[in-house]
């Protein structure tokens, strides 16, 4: 037999190599196809309407994807894995109400195991997504009905590094001990913490939910990308669009719209809203929102706006059916009382009326400086606009007061009391453990903290000052009337009367004004710790979480350590120890305790005073429904 | 001396110019310049890399064309051959670097449109002188 030629070896060995990898790749794309179905026990991201997702976006737009792959906007919902869900490494096992569940992780998948206290541990369920990753983490558990969810009971506070339970985690009456229920996420949260999301209800308490794009993302403020993306496939049109117009009509540009549809843009999640009728739910809840960015309202939905004239039946109909619906959201006159329902109060804004404002008057979600250092910086405080931090904010429209704006405030120029947002952003609501300012843009009276209980801006600084003193000062400054004040209005600081006999919202907000940089270089912060300490002890989780947190911005107690939500006996001997160490240890010798604070010349409580108080407080159920 | 000398001579000057602007680059990534670096400007640092690989990659072709004219005997260098791919040499790198100055987001600049006028020379020329190399066979 003839030897075959070094050139035929050479070409035999060519072809073998080549046939090798295209078998090997033809196995790889059958493993890649089993890898790719979509899971069964969570919802899905499916081709959703002319939805595209973010990944169509990044190629033409890798500044604007930069700042919001940084976002919070994109984190709101994720996949659980060893990369998403924080808090896995610190704790494994729980407890809470009776029963105990055990975290366990294989591979890159998390399964919670539970069992009743002595009883054996029942099989693993899979964590399947995890909602927020800004300020709290909840993990959600599959159920083995289709893609319905529920609730792990307990919640990551991200800056503490700490689990609670998630009752205690929101300012929710002590009794209510669940606070989503099974389906819950399906039913109400997938509405805003993704990008049009389809509830898809199949039949008892299963769902079969699906989602253009888990979190938030770029379509869920610029609309569906489908004819944007083909359109603009032929460079001829998008090099006429950079060159002439820089504006493209297949696709909506918030920055371009009028202030209250822009507004609305956000609203669409950061308002408390509701179905205009049955009919409208079904629909939102089987295709999905059919708002667009751009529409002029929500459609299947509405802004409820407590005192505004529109859709009285509906919110007749909510007052019937729910009746505590308004009273924990709003304040007694309407205004938003919880946080992440911003454009409540933009819409209730004297400046909305314009036309031109919006959020992105101060806000922007697409910061020109793309450097991850300062597209960090931007995601964590607020998503501001250059300078919107500061009196520009305001001054932006408001030029005449900038010159001399110490004649506006009556006080000094530099001072906390000349920030345009502190007199008229001030921090009065609340969600998340932790107040924040509202957005409705409003002036100081101390009638709105008269009739309608809501810490005005001016006592939010001036801790230690009474009603009374507002109301004189307002009146000669501002020559507002002074409302009818109660004796105890006159002679007992407004901070002391809201945390001790305020209901639960307004104790909150005062035990996190207590940290308050501000309000503790101007009411002086000694008079703090009695308040604080009694306040670990309030029944609502919150006001306790808030109460020590504020608690160890003071002196002497920076690493004091509490269990907020331990069982009424420990919170008592907790804060029991925490007076002694205060008495003892901390209070300064000179100390003056001022007659308003109602405290005796040794930091005691004024008993008489402090226990009547006690005994007024408002005990009204409130749910913040954040 | 034949046309293609010319070609050696652009090719080793190109060489050098390209090189060196490899050199600015690796300042810019060096001293981290937003302008250049940012995510947001990803555009513009593929076109300058572009502009620096191309560069460098038809200054290499414009010598190897070079001494190929003078290592082989009897091969025709045409005129139009080393003219096109001297054009090609600068065509290319100054599309791609006009097309980082000014982008358009996920879009180079109006540069960029001489990148395909010196993609034809380039196709040209070296098709031109793979059929000739094959004649003299």
């Amino acid at each position: 037999m003839r030897r075959l030629s070094r050139s035929i070896w050479h070409g035999l060995f060519i072809i073998a190599a080549i046939s090798s990898a295209a078998v090997l790749t033809l196995i790889s794309l059958r493993n890649f196809h089993r890898e790719m179905l979509p899971p069964e026990n969570r919802p899905i991201q499916s081709g959703t309407g002319n939805y595209v997702t973010s990944n169509a976006c990044r190629a033409c737009h890798p500044g604007n994807y930069a700042s919001w792959h940084t976002s919070f906007h994109r984190t709101m919902t994720q996949v659980a894995t060893a990369a998403t869900l924080f808090g896995a490494a610190e704790e494994r096992e729980f407890s809470f109400d009776g029963r105990q569940y055990k975290m366990e992780q294989q591979g890159d998948k998390f399964f919670v195991r539970m069992r009743s206290l002595g009883g054996d541990y029942g099989p693993g369920k899979q964590v399947v997504l995890v909602t927020g990753s800004h300020t709290l983490q909840i993990p959600w558990l599959e159920t083995g009905e289709g893609r319905t969810l529920e609730q792990f009971p307990f919640a990551y506070i991200i800056a503490e590094k700490m689990w609670a339970p998630v009752n205690e985690t929101f300012l929710t009456p002590p009794d209510l001990k669940e606070y989503y229920s099974i389906g819950a996420w399906n039913g109400a949260c997938m509405d805003c913490h993704v990008t049009q999301g389809q509830s898809r209800f199949v039949a008892g308490n299963k769902w079969d939910s699906r989602v253009a794009e888990l979190g938030i993302a770029c379509e869920a403020c610029h609309s569906e990308g489908n004819q944007h993306i083909a359109l603009n496939r032929n460079p001829v049109r998008r090099f006429k669009i950079h060159l002439t117009t820089k504006s493209d009509a297949s696709i909506t540009n918030p920055a371009r719209l009028t202030g209250p549809v822009s507004g609305l843009d956000c609203g669409q999640c950061h308002s408390v809203w509701a179905f205009n009728n049955m009919t409208d739910k079904i629909d939102f809840n089987r295709q999905g929102t059919n708002f667009r960015p751009g529409h002029n309202d929500l459609g299947q939905r509405f802004v409820v706006q407590p005192n505004a004239p529109d859709h009285s039946e509906q919110k007749d109909s909510i007052r019937k059916t729910e009746p505590d619906f308004f009273t924990n959201r709003f304040w007694g006159d309407g205004m938003i009382r919880v946080t992440g329902r911003e454009f409540n109060g933009l819409q209730a804004s004297p400046c909305f009326r314009g036309g031109n404002f919006s959020c992105i008057s101060c806000h922007e979600m697409h910061p020109k400086q793309t450097q991850q250092v300062s597209l960090t910086k931007w995601a964590r405080t607020g998503q501001l606009r250059p300078e919107m931090d500061s009196d520009q904010a305001c001054l932006q429209c408001h030029k005449a007061i900038g010159p001399n704006i110490a004649a506006h405030t009556h006080h000094e120029a530099a001072s906390s009391g000349s920030r345009c947002y502190n007199c008229h952003m001030p921090h009065n609501t609340f969600g998340l453990l932790h107040a924040m300012r509202g957005h409705q843009v409003s002036w100081p009276t101390v009638q709105e903290s008269v009739a309608y209980g809501r810490p005005n801006a001016c006592n939010l600084c001036h801790l230690n000052q009474t009603l009374a003193w507002t109301a004189e000062k307002l009146h000669a400054w501002y020559n507002q009337p002074v409302p009818q004040l109660s004796q105890d209005d006159q002679t007992i600081a407004a901070a002391v009367q809201w945390i001790v006999k305020g209901d639960a919202g307004q104790r909150a907000l005062i035990a996190w004004g207590m940290a308050w940089e501000p309000a503790q270089k101007i009411a002086g912060r000694d008079w703090f710790y009695p308040y604080l300490i009694y306040s670990m002890t309030d029944p609502y989780a919150a006001v306790r979480f808030d109460a020590w947190k504020s608690l160890q911005t003071l002196p002497g107690f920076s690493d004091f350590a509490f269990t907020y939500t331990s069982d009424d006996h420990s919170l008592r001997e907790t804060a029991a120890r925490a007076f002694e160490k205060w008495l003892r240890e901390v209070r300064p010798p000179n100390a003056i305790f001022q007659p308003q604070s109602a405290l005796d010349s040794d930091g005691h409580f004024q008993q008489d005073v402090f226990q009547r108080l006690r005994s007024e407080r408002d005990n009204k159920r409130i749910l913040l429904a954040e | 001396m034949n046309n293609l000398d010319r070609n050696l001579r652009f090719g080793w000057w190109s060489l050098l110019i390209f090189l060196s602007l490899g050199g600015g680059l690796e300042i810019l990534h060096g001293f981290k310049i937003g302008w250049y670096v940012d995510v947001g400007n990803d555009m513009r640092r593929l076109m300058f890399t572009l502009a620096h690989a191309h560069g460098t990659a038809l200054a290499l072709v414009n010598i190897a064309a070079g001494l190929t004219a003078r290592n082989i005997k009897g091969f025709p260098p045409r005129p139009s051959v080393s003219l096109s791919l001297i054009w090609a040499g600068i065509l290319f790198p100054v599309g791609f670097f006009l097309g980082g100055i000014v982008t358009y987001g996920g879009d180079p600049g109006l540069g960029i449109w001489l990148v395909p006028i010196a993609a034809l020379l380039l196709f040209y020329c070296v098709a031109r002188i793979a059929f000739d190399l094959s004649k003299l066979n």
